[in-house]
């Protein structure tokens, strides 16, 4: 009977600790600004993780003239789907990289975009040239937009150690960061933008 | 004396009171930057080190001047759109609310001799309440991106009209690194030392200008000599263009033309040029970690600025009531200065030299014409002020300005100004001013007779009040003459 229990333990232990090496680890931080109104404007991300990352889909919308999310960090190879939810027209166009337009599409129309290279896409709309957003092209999906606290998590990180980056729309900077991921457990790091 | 006689002094006198310009503030860049009047001023409109930078830079803070504006902005076109050029439109901002400040001053008069000029010329008065409240201001300050800048002022004088006294774009770090190079263009004032033009404590302007034109005038037919009125002013507010900068933090420049004096019945053509050089205390840009040493003391630095100008007019007018051909006349002015800063304590020297080549006219009864003849003048001026508190500032000024007509004898004006200056609020000051002042001669005009007859001084460049000094009745263009003018309580306030 105690070498069945003590089996037992030892196979729920297992158990538990494959579970937490599929789910990878968390990284999560907060990220500080100078001047802190530029904080919004900021992804944290791995600059390189080896493999293959499964293309997925993302949807940016248009809504009251403004680009929902502000920020919207994807993958190279995924799609971005724009949307409009506007009574007025819009356009989707962007000056980086291999630069594309979209043209223009009215309420309840969309259009796609496949993002094959890395790098920031400036998106802005002609029509209204006010309207502002970026998408952020990564080499992996180990990337998350901070909120508007500065806060970040990015999830499901591989165990290893890699190199946390950030980046921000108005060029603050700060130094990459050496992070090592254990899987099922959560490691801090902190950035602080500035000039 | 007649009372043809006396019309000219009476009317230069006016042209001196309907001329004074208040200082300035800008109550618009506190509210984008979300900042005191403080960082930039002492005792507005003068300027700390700092604000001094901020406004060479174009009315920016030094580094990203958009990483300090604090105040909301409508994007008229994103960055990026720059990459789309010239298919999109260069992109700009404006701030979400309309940059306007408001403000108004004016001024309480003594006059404790009556013998003054003023008591004089008002029927022995020795109190004025007129200037109490002279002028209202609106003033303009923002940004359509971080190099790109407005400027605009309207003057409203109490029962005068709206003046536009400044409105500006000023296009800076056009080429080269940041400072070097930027544009204005627009109306303001010209760029003739290293600092601005209202730095001063007790005066309005820093450079005070010379009452050339009271010597001269037009003359009709029958003689009658009527002064031309303000003549060129050095630092006004003139319509032009100029390019100015500062290089590497410690040698700045301007060249500029402008096609105006400010004054009705000239049309000028203008060229200057100014350069300066400043050792120790902040760079002129403001730039790196050449702040103040003392956090508490913004306003006090050991430094010394070197300063010089040449500046250049043709101004055309037509001669006496269009009797004779269009004349015009050809001045040069050039000057330098310097600001001595140890702690607290400043010293501004400054000095120029003025000819012109008809600064001077009479009826030449023989020829049947006018005469035109070249006058020679100078101006020598000096502040002292100790900043004791942020808020209170002890001054003394000097102003001696002299004129020469060809063939003529030296008229010299002295004028003192002990004064001091001080705030209730940051946006809120009260400047109390002695003022005077002692003539060595009077500046003249023919009568009818063709006899010189003396007319009041103009020059100058007190706070919001006459400093011109009358002759009396049985004076000569050779008389000598003091007065304590007036005492003065002016009043300011902005928001």
């Amino acid at each position: 009977m105690r070498t069945t229990l003590l089996a037992a333990s030892l196979l729920a232990s297992l158990a538990v600790a494959g579970t937490a090496r599929a789910e990878g680890g968390t990284i999560a931080g907060k990220v500080q600004a100078t001047p802190a109104k530029y904080l919004p404007e900021t992804v944290v991300y791995l600059r390189s993780v080896p493999g293959s990352h499964p293309a997925r889909t993302h949807e940016m919308d248009q809504r009251g003239m403004q680009f929902l999310p502000h920020v919207l960090p994807v993958t190279q190879g995924d799609t971005v789907k724009f949307l409009n939810h506007d009574h007025v027209a819009h356009n989707v166009y962007s000056p980086d990289g291999e630069g594309y337009n979209l043209g223009s599409f009215k309420q309840g129309e969309a259009a796609s975009f496949v993002f094959k290279k890395t790098g920031v896409y400036t998106q802005l709309c002609s029509i209204h040239p006010e309207m502002l957003a970026y998408v952020f092209v990564g080499q992996n999906p180990f990337a998350a937009a901070v909120d508007a606290r500065g806060h970040f998590l990015i999830k499901d990180v591989p165990a290893g150690t890699w190199q946390l980056a950030v980046w921000n729309g108005h060029k603050l900077k700060a130094p990459d960061r050496s992070v090592t991921v254990a899987a099922g457990k959560k490691v801090d790091a902190d950035f602080s933008l500035k000039r | 004396m007649s009372i043809p006689k006396r019309f000219p002094q009476l009317l230069v006198f006016a042209v001196v009171l309907a001329a004074a310009s208040p200082a300035r503030a800008i109550p618009p860049f506190a509210r984008k930057y979300g900042t005191s009047c403080l960082t930039c001023h002492t005792v507005y409109p003068k300027l700390t080190p700092f604000g001094e930078a901020f406004r060479r830079n174009g009315y920016r803070f030094p580094g990203v001047d958009s990483d300090f504006v604090k105040q909301g902005t409508v994007a008229l076109g994103q960055e990026a759109n720059k990459k789309s050029f010239p298919a999109a439109v260069w992109p700009a901002v404006i701030p979400d609310s309309v940059p306007i400040g408001v403000g108004f001053n004016g001024s309480l008069r003594a006059f404790p001799d009556k013998t003054a000029t003023d008591p004089r010329s008002s029927n022995g008065r020795q109190l004025s309440f007129d200037d109490l409240v002279a002028e209202g201001h609106l003033w303009l300050g923002a940004a359509l991106s971080d190099t790109t800048t407005l400027w605009g002022e309207l003057t409203l004088g109490d029962g005068q009209p709206v003046s536009v006294e400044h409105a500006q774009v000023l296009f800076n770090d056009v080429v080269g690194p940041a400072h070097w190079v930027n544009v204005v263009v627009g109306k303001g004032f010209v760029t003739l030392s290293s600092f601005g033009p209202h730095s001063s404590y007790a005066a309005d302007v820093q450079i005070p200008s010379l009452p050339v034109t009271a010597m001269g005038g037009t003359a009709a037919g029958d003689g009658t000599v009527t002064p031309l009125g303000a003549g060129l002013n050095l630092l006004d507010s003139f319509k032009g263009v100029e390019v100015n900068g500062v290089v590497e933090g410690r040698f700045n420049y301007a060249l500029g033309v402008s096609a105006s004096n400010g004054a009705p019945g000239f049309n000028s053509e203008n060229w200057y040029g100014s350069a300066g050089f400043k050792v120790g205390g902040m760079r002129l840009d403001g730039e790196g970690d050449s702040g103040p040493k003392d956090a508490m003391r913004p306003w006090a630095e050991e430094a010394l600025t070197l300063h010089g100008f040449a500046y250049h007019s043709n101004e055309h007018f037509a001669d006496a009531l269009g009797l004779g051909p269009t004349s015009n006349d050809v001045s040069l002015t050039v000057g330098g200065g310097l600001r001595a800063q140890y702690g607290s304590a400043e010293l501004d020297l400054g000095y120029y030299t003025q000819s012109h080549s008809r600064g001077n006219v009479a009826w030449d009864a023989a020829a049947g014409s006018l005469a035109y003849s070249k006058v020679t003048g100078d101006a020598l001026y000096g502040e002292l002020s100790y900043v004791v508190y942020p808020w209170l500032v002890p001054v003394l000024r000097v102003e001696q300005v002299g004129l020469k007509p060809s063939g003529g004898t030296r008229v010299t004006d002295l004028h003192l100004m002990p004064a001091l200056a001080f705030l209730i609020r940051p946006d809120m000051k009260v400047v109390l001013a002695g003022n005077v002042e002692t003539a060595n001669g009077f500046p003249t005009v023919p009568d009818p007779a063709g006899n010189p007859v003396p007319v009041a001084w103009q020059g100058g460049s007190a706070d919001w009040g006459s400093i011109g000094i009358g002759p009396t009745p049985t004076s000569l263009g050779t008389s000598k003459m003091s007065e304590l003018e007036s005492v003065n309580v002016f009043f300011a306030w902005a928001l």
